[in-house]
């Protein structure tokens, strides 16, 4: 008895997997393509409508959307588990800008000059910054899909009311917000607010000041080239804005929505944050600024020059994918300027093309567009190193340390040094 | 005739095979869930592997552990962690003790001071760091409030800013989460001892505070001992509270060792030197119940 229930168990079995290898036989002609799309912020829903375009395009392939990770950070550590065990599941992956140099030198992503063309040729109609970021070693480690940079926003109405121009450097913007705040004898009102606390927005805000005096944080390949005296000056700006009241006493207590909540509630002049906060002061119904935002570039050091931090997102084909060819042909329509454009459409997600930024439809929907453009352009990448997670760590913590005083910039900077001559070599 | 197959012996096993069998499924299960997870963590401390290069698996013998040992932030790490434990952990018992004598008091509804002591027990902890770490916020916390109500100073303390200061809110907030654990071990200890001692100790005229020296601390010395096993192993993991507060910042100072074993290995992908740093955690937990053990060897 108990061996025919057996037999009967096997037999089914044997139908059933028959069964599947027909089915699968039959739909041999289809490719089905997943894509890891990141978080909330990455607008799955938006990255959707576009696999859509493209499955309507090309009837032989479906695309199917994994999202997650409401952080770059968790983000990072979610791949890094999934390709370090080499899985084929996600063929696709939005990958933050500071990550196509890891991943490559992990070997995690495929080389795209194969599928797409020469590198030069390529990447030629990006945003420099872009069409850099995502080359390593000469080969096209991943497509840009949309960009995001630091920008200053500041209150066109306080500015104008006070007679106060567009400052150009740090020096200036400190004087302008001193004179703004005491004039408007608001003791809750803000001269500048920049990000202080152990975040990633932190790493930016160690580098604008020090880039703003013409430095690079590392070459090329990625070795560290710390200017010392440039980083503690830069550090130091921040602290001689604190002690002039023009930055809050607690701003290593100050996160990214902080600043955005603040600005919104009036009481920021200058605020420094991602691209995404501009929507936010024009469309939120809490906002007491709405059509008194004004952006501009980055006021530079005295005798450098501006620079902001740049942020931006790319798509990156598996290295263990199995239908490589299918994914960088999904992963060309994603990066082109049609894309772009319907990014930058419907989702004020900024493009990663020059010629988007002057599109007439765009600068419909997103005026202010034209003004970031030239942001965009004057930004730098944060530092390319395969181990970006200790190198964020390091400068974040050190920088909210500084902020905090509990280091002097002397001692912070040369914490950074020290602690990452080792990783950046 | 030839000896029974082994079939025979699983079909009809005797009394020794029959209990290895039954433990079998236990043992295996133990094997899978405890012994190779530590195994592979011992394993992985002597290897050098870093997720994020790709350069693959090397083993690299005990030169972790020398790294460990030259290590500043495992050093600074060990010691806020001892530190936390060593404040955290009689203050629990201090609080936690006073609760249960509070709870023991005849009410005529118990439950409200049941429920009371339940709540902060009850509530996850990472909740309760990012509970307090607003009340400790410089513009728009509870406690800076407060005392610019009572005594207005000049400036708002910056709680989360200040290493020491940081140091004194997270102990403060551990205190108050796992105070209530104490209390109601220490509750049910309480109810444990018999009345009549009381009324005995009454009758020979001995006071209140004698009486709390002479019967209650002597009669509730099982009841502290285990409550404190327990707390002082959760005291040296410590991670949610300060990793919500203030993420071991300023800079590292209050950073412990649970934390930079998650920042080494989730953050930096090093697992080699994660596991290394998670082994000495281990041998650390491993001398501390030692040692209670041992004192409870010597009390029993």
């Amino acid at each position: 008895m108990i061996r025919r229930t057996s037999l009967t168990a096997l037999m089914s079995a044997v139908a059933l997997v028959a069964g599947l290898g027909a089915s699968a036989t039959a739909y041999a002609q289809q490719t089905t393509l997943r894509v890891f799309s990141g978080g909330a912020n990455q607008r799955p829903d938006l990255m959707r409508k576009l696999f859509d375009q493209y499955q309507a395009k090309n009837p032989n392939v479906k695309v199917e959307i994994e999202t997650g990770g409401a952080t770059s950070e968790l983000q990072r550590q979610y791949l890094s588990t999934v390709l370090n065990a080499k899985d084929s599941a996600i063929d696709i992956y939005l990958i933050d800008i500071v990550n196509p140099a890891q991943y490559y030198g992990a070997g995690w992503l495929e080389p795209l000059d194969a599928y797409l063309g020469k590198p030069a040729d390529v990447m030629k109609p990006y945003l420099p910054v872009y069409a850099s970021s995502n080359v390593v070693d000469g080969k096209i480690a991943a497509m840009p899909a949309f960009a995001d940079a630091m920008f200053m926003y500041y209150r066109k109405d306080l500015l104008d009311k006070h007679g106060v121009k567009e400052p150009k450097t740090w020096d200036e913007l400190s004087v302008a917000a001193a004179k703004i705040q005491k004039a408007e004898g608001n003791p809750n009102l803000q001269g500048l607010s920049i990000q202080g606390a152990p975040i990633e927005g932190a790493v930016c805000t160690f580098l604008l000041p020090y880039w703003g005096q013409g430095k690079d944080f590392n070459d090329a390949a990625g070795k560290m080239t710390l200017d010392k005296d440039a980083a503690t000056k830069g550090l130091g700006t921040w602290l001689s804005m604190v002690d002039a009241g023009v930055i809050k006493k607690n701003v290593a207590e100050v996160k990214t929505p902080d600043t955005v909540n603040e600005f919104k509630a009036g009481q920021v002049v200058f605020a420094i944050n991602w691209g995404f906060a501009w929507d936010r002061f024009k469309d939120d119904k809490d906002s007491t600024v709405q059509g008194k935002v004004g952006v501009m570039p980055l006021p530079a050091m005295a005798g450098g020059k501006s620079a902001t931090c740049v942020g931006g997102w790319q798509w990156a084909v598996s290295a263990f994918s199995k239908n490589k060819a299918a994914a960088a042909g999904l992963v060309k329509h994603l990066s082109s300027a049609e894309s772009s454009k319907f990014l930058a459409v419907e989702g004020s997600l900024l493009p990663v093309y020059q010629s988007v930024y002057i599109d007439a439809d765009v600068n419909k929907t997103a005026p202010w567009f034209k003004d970031a453009a030239n942001v965009v352009i004057a930004g730098k990448s944060r530092p390319m190193s395969k181990d970006y997670g200790q190198v964020s760590d390091v400068i974040r913590t050190t920088t909210s340390a500084v902020l905090a005083r509990t280091k002097t910039p002397a001692e912070g900077v040369t914490e950074i040094e020290s602690r990452l001559a080792r990783v950046m070599r | 005739m030839a000896g029974p197959t082994t079939w025979d012996r699983v079909r009809d096993p005797s009394e020794k095979t029959l209990g290895f069998m039954l433990l079998a499924p236990a043992f295996l299960l133990l094997a899978l869930i405890v012994v190779y997870p530590i195994g592979k963590l011992i394993w992985n401390s002597f290897y050098d592997l870093r997720l994020s290069g790709g350069g693959g698996i090397k083993f690299v013998g005990i030169e972790n552990y020398v790294l460990v040992f030259k290590d500043p932030d495992f050093w600074n790490a060990a010691k806020n962690t001892v530190l936390i434990t060593l404040i955290t952990v009689p203050g629990a018992l201090v609080i936690g003790l006073g609760l249960a004598m509070l709870a023991n008091l005849p009410f005529k509804r118990k439950w409200p001071v049941r429920l009371a002591l339940l709540l902060p027990w009850a509530l996850p902890l990472a909740f309760a760091g990012l509970i307090f770490a607003w009340f400790f916020h410089t513009e728009y916390g509870v406690v800076n409030d407060v005392v610019r109500r009572v005594a207005a100073p000049p400036e708002p303390a910056m709680w989360l800013l200040r290493p020491n200061w940081a140091f004194a809110a997270i102990c403060l907030t551990i205190i108050w989460k796992t105070s209530s654990f104490m209390a109601l071990i220490l509750l049910a200890g309480l109810q444990m001892i018999p009345k009549s001692l009381y009324e005995a100790a009454e009758v020979d005229g001995a006071s209140k505070w004698q009486q709390f020296w002479q019967i209650t601390i002597p009669m509730l010395t099982p009841s502290i001992i285990v409550a404190l096993i327990f707390r002082t192993i959760t005291a040296l993991q410590t991670f949610d509270i300060p990793y919500t507060m203030t993420k071991g910042g300023p800079g590292n100072s209050t950073e412990t060792l649970a934390m930079l074993i998650h920042k080494t290995t989730i953050d930096y992908l090093d697992v080699g030197y994660g596991s290394t740093l998670a082994v000495c955690m281990f041998v650390l937990s491993m001398f501390v119940t030692a040692f209670y053990l041992k004192r409870i060897g010597r009390n029993a």
